[in-house]
């Protein structure tokens, strides 16, 4: 009897040391985190990626689950994001004639806009006396997720630290987006779409699907051209 | 079975991204460069396959359960970044709010001047 309540006592640990463990739990807080995210009324200032990352972050330290374990087994699903980021070519190819169609306004836009998200960002921790590694870290928090791990890494800075920002910045700037639209104001789908999937990335894509397809299309786009642009740029301009 | 097939291409554009990567010393993540490759290749093909249709959705719809751990590091990240915090809070939020306004008033403005181009030829 005492040797089948120490048996039984053991499994926890037995299990969480297989990586199974780990994508239960990240599985679970998902979805979790989706539900109650439709029973609170879906608020704009509160997505769905933030509660299940809540849900999950308290999990884990309520139960005292091992932390280094957790990520050495979640690398089975972050590992995916590189496929992910591969396949993020498709839509940018199915939306060409989005380009084509107002290529003038974007290629202009893009380069300045895409600078500017993160000049800003970076001067104003600058001057507040952030270290290098915090600036690196602040520096793609407009690009969409499985990029800006990518920049990052290659700018030194703190993974965490990055995704903490890019997630603060995707809610703020779809709220942003909705303030300005009513105060400038803008009314063009399109114009809306853009500035939230160039500052927004992910979380201002799917806020902006809301508005409408075009919008969502937009965002996509601004998205994509956002992470090529930077990737390609931040690195190179990091380092002067 | 044909969202694997897509799922096998969009894995070999990675891995071929991350060999140029390591080749030639390109400071892009592999990733994006398969992401370009991509883009360029169906350009030239002139069509996407269902498969690859198939799964780039498939991936795509679950953007926000790969990047979960990642986020979760956020509330187990060590105390170095203490201190600075008012720091990134600024940058954030301002940073944000001016870019968000920087992007509709030059968006708007460069709509509003095509449109005059060619209301004008």
């Amino acid at each position: 009897m005492i040797e089948l309540v120490e048996r039984f006592l053991a499994v926890p640990d037995a299990l969480s040391a297989s990586p199974i463990f780990a994508i239960g739990l990240t599985l679970s807080a998902f979805f979790a985190g989706n539900w109650l995210f439709a029973r609170i009324g879906k608020p704009l200032w509160m997505p769905p990626v933030v509660l299940s990352a809540v849900l999950l972050s308290a999990v884990i330290a309520l139960f005292s689950v091992d932390y280094a374990r957790y990520q050495e087994g979640a690398l089975w699903i972050t590992v995916l994001l590189g496929p992910a980021t591969v396949a993020l070519g498709i839509p940018l190819y199915q939306q060409i004639h989005h380009i084509r169609a107002m290529w003038v306004p974007i290629v202009v836009t893009l380069p300045l806009a895409a600078t500017l998200a993160a000049v800003y960002a970076v001067v104003i921790a600058w001057a507040m006396g952030a270290t290098p590694e915090v600036l690196a870290s602040l520096a793609p928090k407009s690009v969409t997720a499985p990029i800006a791990i990518g920049i990052t890494e290659q700018l030194g800075g703190s993974v965490p630290l990055m995704m903490g920002g890019l997630l603060i910045t995707g809610v703020v700037a779809t709220l942003f987006v909705d303030v300005l639209a009513k105060w400038l104001p803008v009314e063009d789908e399109r114009i809306l779409g853009f500035a939230l999937g160039l500052n927004g990335h992910a979380i201002g894509t799917a806020r902006a699907f809301e508005i409408s397809h075009t919008a969502g299309a937009f965002a996509s786009l601004g998205m994509g051209l956002t992470g090529v642009f930077t990737a390609l740029i931040l690195p190179v301009v990091f380092h002067l | 079975m044909p969202m694997l097939r897509g799922f096998l291409v969009l894995v070999l554009f990675f891995l071929f991204g991350e060999a140029l990567r390591l080749v030639f010393l390109i400071p892009v993540s592999g990733g994006v460069l398969g992401m370009i490759l991509m883009t360029f290749t169906l350009m030239l093909r002139g069509r996407v396959s269902n498969a690859l249709a198939s799964a780039s959705q498939g991936l795509i719809s679950v953007l926000v359960l790969l990047i979960m751990p990642g986020v979760v590091g956020v509330f187990f990240m060590a105390s170095q970044f203490s201190g600075q915090w008012l720091a990134v809070a600024a940058a954030l939020l301002v940073g944000t709010f001016l870019s968000v306004l920087s992007t509709l008033l030059l968006m708007q403005g460069l709509v509003r001047l095509s449109a005059r181009g060619r209301a004008n030829d």
